[in-house]
Order: structure tokens, then C-alpha cells, then sequence
């Protein structure tokens, strides 16, 4: 008897949700063909909205390499696969160019476009929510007087469940930020409060320098205690975590605008957020990002305390280093970054440092003409043996670090 | 100052060299040029970036790669064997020098013009087709993989078109580099 109705039942609960996940799906999926949008904008409001599209570091992921800027597909990489960035242009079948304001506002700030689509989180909606009004239409005709590009975003390359959107209404549920980010610092100033909008909403930086938990939401009992998204990973950068390094405001200043300074040069994804947004940012922009970074009472930079490296890894330093990084460690201009006083040879973790000694580094150019040589990668070289004594002597010379590296640890970073 | 000194020992064009007192933090470019008087490899921009500098790393497996002596120290080759420009050309049984293929197809196709940049050349090109006899790639894939091995070596003077038809040339009639595919 209970068999018999529980049958039903259960055929009707199957149907529902079939009829669910299509209604689910056919929303995400639908074609927008709301009509083009005519926006037009002063010249001033252009200005302004090219000055917040920087600030947000748009093209960081709407630009690919010897595309267009803003057609998109940028490959970005996650644990779940590879999304790409999407065509911002005018483009009416490709881009945005259906959007009407409104549409704009909602996608940046809830990641939901026009039609119902569920953006992932890999668009940092959750940073870009508290954007203001201001900077919202600054950016919205900016990007809507730009040249339409018409080419289609690459397909993501997500294994299901993920590569279904509607996923990301749950997500959502469980993880969508209301509130102002947890502030990493103590402050009221007037530069501290732009600051942090800048450091928290604009720049987003908490999406790469915060850990993520399992499902990719960032850990904001950990706001920017340093993330580890990629091969490299996102350093701490709370103000003891900068002070520990060695970094003041004034350094922290010239590296976010040079990507140089004494702590060293800006290498991987950090590269480019100087390249692309942070040397636009007015100087006093620039002083209100540090100063929210750094607190209204910035910590005193930590002095480390060296000591004298192994002679096993001092002449593997001296073997194949001190040709480009200078037998001391001093570094040359253009060429290698300084060894002495590191902000990288000073990070507790030396993933950063093992992965590019094993890597290499590609050249790179900054703002002002300046550049660094592309940096040999050692994998092959060195031994895990002989890599741990070279890291071990980076360490304890310029680190103040325990040169406490193992060549197991050493094996672990090996692509293998 | 206190120069310290360590003794190194290596092979050279397969002769043994050393043991050496040599300065702890010495390149190995200025090793080969002052102290056993293989004056063929060149020192050009002395950071890392011309490639004029290389010499060949000979690997106990049967492998070899190039390495920048000028950002190399001479004791990282300490027990290692490398060759040099100066080991590629053989004696014939008349006594006279005959260059490698690869020194004989860059002057047949007039490669290189005041000849600084060649030494490093001669060196990527002979590790080069050295990779593929131990590992043959398909025809196709050959135009590619010259770029790939020769690209960061700079020539001021004759444009690499020279150089970059010297190797194909040479890949191409030499048996064995190119893995027969189904269609040919
Ligand atoms: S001299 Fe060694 S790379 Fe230029
Ligand atoms: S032939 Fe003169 S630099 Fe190459």
C-alpha cells in the first residue's frame, strides 16, 4: 500500500524538479535582444569613468593579450576550470550593448545580467558591490563610448556541476557579501575612509590576497592575511603582514605606482595590476590605498635579523645568482631586483621564492621605462638538495628567516 | 679585499681541465677567456640576454643544454663536462680542419656577418638537432621548434633568416631528425 502512493509521489517531486531545473536553465541561457543602447557622455564623465575602470582594474580580466581592450577572454584559472573574461565593448550581440544602466549596476554589483544570467565570482562582484553610483555611470559611459569589438568571449572550460550557472543562486545565498568588507586596519582619517574603498571595492584586492574556502568563497575572518589562488601566492598584505616584510607606506606608494621599490619588483598576476591599474592612480589616491593598508598608525617596518648563510648554498648563490642579483645581494638597476631586504625572501612561506627559482620569472617592463630581465628558471639545474641550500641561504642573509627549507618541500613545488 | 679561491676540475671539449685555483664568484665566460684560452665564447651584453655567451652542457644521461657563462660561475661547472665553440670542427686524416654540419651549413647559407654572435649560435643549433636525434619531431612541427631553439639569441648583423634556413636545411638532409607521419 505505502509503496503504491509513495511511487507518485515520487514521480511527481522528479517532474517538478526537472521542470525547476529547465525553467533554471532556460534563464541563463535565454538571448537578450532588448533593444542597443545610445549612451552619450561628456568628455569630463569619460575622463572619469576611464580613471574607475583603472581603479577597478576592469582590463585586467575583460583584455586578453593582442585582443581588443575590453573585448575580453582572458583565461582566468580556478580550482573549479577556466572562466574568461567576458566582451565589455558597445557590442550589441557580444558585448554589453543591450545593457541599460540599470543592467550595468546590477551585474557589477550583484553579478546578475541582463535576463537573469548568473555571472561566477570570478567577476569580483562580491569587492565591486558597494561601488558607488558615481563611479558606476562613470564607468557605464566610458565603456559604452568605446569602439564595439565584435567578437564572441571564449567558452568557459568548467567540468559539471559547475559549468551550470544557475549553481551560482545558492552560491549566492550562502556567500554573497552585504556588508563593508572587514577592515584590515584602524583608521578614520578622510584618506583612510577613500582608501579602503579603493583597497576593498575598486581595486578588489581582497579576491587574490584573501584564503578561499572550499567553495571558493574568500575567508573574511581572514581579509587579506594572503591567498592562494595560482602557483604564486598572494602575500599578506594587513599592515603586520606589511610591516613584517619590511614594507612603510611611502615604499608600498612607489611600488603600487613603479612596481619597483627597495622590498623588490611586482612579478606574475601583481604585475600586472600595476601595469594595468595601480600607476594610474592619482597621487593622493595612491596615499589614501597605502594609508588604508597600512593603518592611520602604520606599524614600524620589522628589522630582520640576519645571519650568515651555509657555504653549500652561498656558492650555490654565487654560482648561478650573484651574476644578475650582485655577489651581495645589491641587485641591479633594470636588470635583477635586490636581494637585500626582499619582501618575498622575507615571506615566511617560501612558496613565492622556491617557485621562482624553479620557474624563472619572464621579463617584464614597468612604468617609466624601466624593466627587469627575464630570470632563468633552476629546475634543472639544482637538485632538490642543492635548491634547499640556496633557498635556506636567501633566507637567513636577507630573510632574518630560519633556514629551515627541506628538500622535500623542495620536490613538492616541482612541476612534475 | 681577500680573494678566496677554490680549485675547480672539468671536462672541456672532452679534455680534462683543472684542478684550477679559481675565484669563488668568477664567471665562467671570463674562466674560458683567461684561464685556459678558449677565446671563443663572447662576452656580449654580460647579463644573460644575448646568448652570445653559451656553451654546451653535456648531462650524464646523454642530454645536452646550453648555459650563459656570463651569469654562470665557473664553479657550477666544477666535475661537469661542457663543449665550446672551439670543440665542434674534427681533424680529418690529412691533418686539416673540417667544420661540424652545423659550422659548415652556417657558412654555406653566408649566416652570419661579423661573426660575434656565432659561437652561441653554432652551440643552440648543435643542441638542437642533438634534441632531435634523441627525440625526432614531425616534419610539421620543425619551423616551430627552430624558433623555439634559436629565438633568444640575438644577431645584430644579418637579420636570422640565414641562420633560421641554415638549420632547416640542415634538418632536413640530415637522416633520422624527422619522425616519418602517415602522410609523409
Ligand atoms: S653575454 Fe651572456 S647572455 Fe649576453
Ligand atoms: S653576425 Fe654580427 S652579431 Fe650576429
Amino acid at each position: 500500500m505505502a509503496k503504491r502512493r509513495f511511487l507518485p509521489a515520487l514521480f511527481l517531486i522528479v517532474v517538478v524538479l526537472l521542470i525547476i531545473v529547465a525553467v533554471l536553465w532556460w534563464r541563463e541561457n535565454r538571448s537578450n535582444d532588448n533593444p542597443v543602447q545610445k549612451v552619450s557622455a561628456t568628455d569630463e564623465q569619460i575622463a572619469r569613468g576611464r580613471y574607475a575602470a583603472r581603479a577597478a582594474d576592469c582590463a585586467a580580466c575583460h583584455t586578453v593579450e593582442g585582443g581588443g581592450l575590453f573585448a575580453g577572454g582572458f583565461p582566468m584559472e580556478t580550482p573549479f576550470g577556466t572562466v574568461h573574461g567576458s566582451n565589455i565593448t558597445p557590442s550589441a550581440d557580444y558585448g554589453i550593448g543591450r545593457w541599460t544602466r540599470e543592467d550595468f549596476h546590477r551585474a557589477v554589483r550583484e553579478g546578475i545580467t541582463p535576463g537573469g544570467r548568473h555571472l561566477y565570482p570570478a567577476m569580483p562582484y562580491n569587492s565591486y558591490y558597494m561601488m558607488s553610483d558615481q563611479d558606476l555611470d562613470d564607468i557605464y559611459a566610458y565603456l559604452m563610448t568605446r569602439p564595439a569589438i565584435d567578437v564572441p568571449t571564449p567558452q568557459n572550460d568548467l567540468p559539471f556541476p559547475f559549468n551550470q550557472r544557475f549553481l551560482m543562486i545558492g552560491w549566492n545565498l550562502l556567500f554573497q557579501n552585504k556588508d563593508p568588507l572587514p577592515a584590515v586596519s584602524s583608521g578614520d582619517s578622510e584618506l583612510w575612509v577613500r582608501g579602503r574603498y579603493l583597497t576593498d571595492v575598486m581595486g578588489h584586492c581582497a579576491e587574490c590576497h584573501t584564503p578561499r574556502g572550499m567553495f571558493g568563497q574568500m575567508d573574511l575572518a581572514q581579509s587579506l592575511k594572503g591567498g592562494t589562488l595560482g602557483r604564486f601566492k598572494a602575500a599578506d598584505i594587513t599592515p603586520s603582514g606589511l610591516a613584517e616584510r619590511g614594507w612603510t607606506p611611502g615604499d608600498l606608494g612607489q611600488f603600487l605606482a613603479t612596481g619597483t621599490a627597495p622590498q623588490g619588483s611586482a612579478f606574475s598576476e601583481m604585475h600586472m595590476v600595476v601595469a594595468l591599474s595601480t600607476q594610474y592612480l592619482t597621487k593622493e589616491d595612491m596615499t589614501a590605498m597605502t594609508t588604508y593598508l597600512m593603518g592611520d598608525k602604520p606599524p614600524p617596518p620589522k628589522v630582520a635579523q640576519l645571519t650568515p648563510g651555509g657555504d653549500k648554498g652561498r656558492a650555490q648563490y654565487l654560482n648561478l645568482c650573484a651574476g644578475c642579483h650582485g655577489v651581495s645581494g645589491e641587485g641591479k638597476p633594470n636588470v635583477a631586483p635586490a636581494m637585500a631586504g626582499n619582501a618575498t625572501i622575507r615571506q615566511g612561506d617560501a612558496t613565492n621564492l622556491i617557485a621562482s627559482i624553479l620557474d624563472g620569472l619572464p621579463e617584464q617592463a614597468f612604468p617609466g621605462n624601466s624593466n627587469m630581465q627575464s630570470m632563468p628558471g633552476f629546475a634543472r639545474k639544482l637538485n632538490d638538495q642543492q635548491m634547499a641550500e640556496l633557498v635556506n641561504y636567501t633566507r637567513t642573509t636577507w630573510g632574518g628567516l630560519p633556514g629551515d627549507i627541506t628538500a622535500a618541500q623542495i620536490d613538492a613545488l616541482r612541476e612534475h | 679585499m681577500k680573494i678566496t679561491t677554490r680549485p675547480i676540475t672539468l671536462t672541456i671539449n672532452g679534455k680534462k681541465q683543472g684542478p684550477l685555483d679559481i675565484a669563488e664568484g668568477m664567471m665562467m665566460i671570463d674562466f674560458l677567456n683567461e684561464y685556459v684560452n678558449l677565446t671563443g665564447s663572447r662576452l656580449g651584453c654580460g647579463q644573460g640576454v644575448c646568448h652570445a655567451c653559451v656553451v654546451i652542457e653535456d648531462q650524464p644521461d646523454g642530454s645536452s643544454h646550453e648555459t650563459r657563462t656570463c651569469i654562470t660561475g665557473a664553479h657550477y661547472f666544477d666535475g661537469k663536462a661542457i663543449r665550446t665553440v672551439e670543440g665542434h670542427a674534427t681533424i680529418n686524416d690529412k691533418g686539416e680542419e673540417v667544420p661540424s654540419p652545423v659550422q659548415q651549413a652556417f657558412m654555406d647559407h653566408y649566416s652570419f656577418q661579423c661573426g660575434y654572435c656565432t659561437p652561441g649560435f653554432v652551440n643552440a643549433a648543435t643542441v638542437f638537432i642533438e634534441g632531435l636525434k634523441r627525440n625526432p619531431i614531425a616534419r610539421d612541427e620543425l619551423e616551430e621548434a627552430i624558433l623555439k631553439a634559436m629565438n633568444n639569441h640575438i644577431c645584430r648583423c644579418t637579420g636570422y633568416v640565414r641562420y633560421y634556413e641554415a638549420v632547416r636545411d640542415l634538418v632536413l638532409k640530415t637522416p633520422g631528425l624527422i619522425r616519418e607521419t602517415k602522410n609523409g
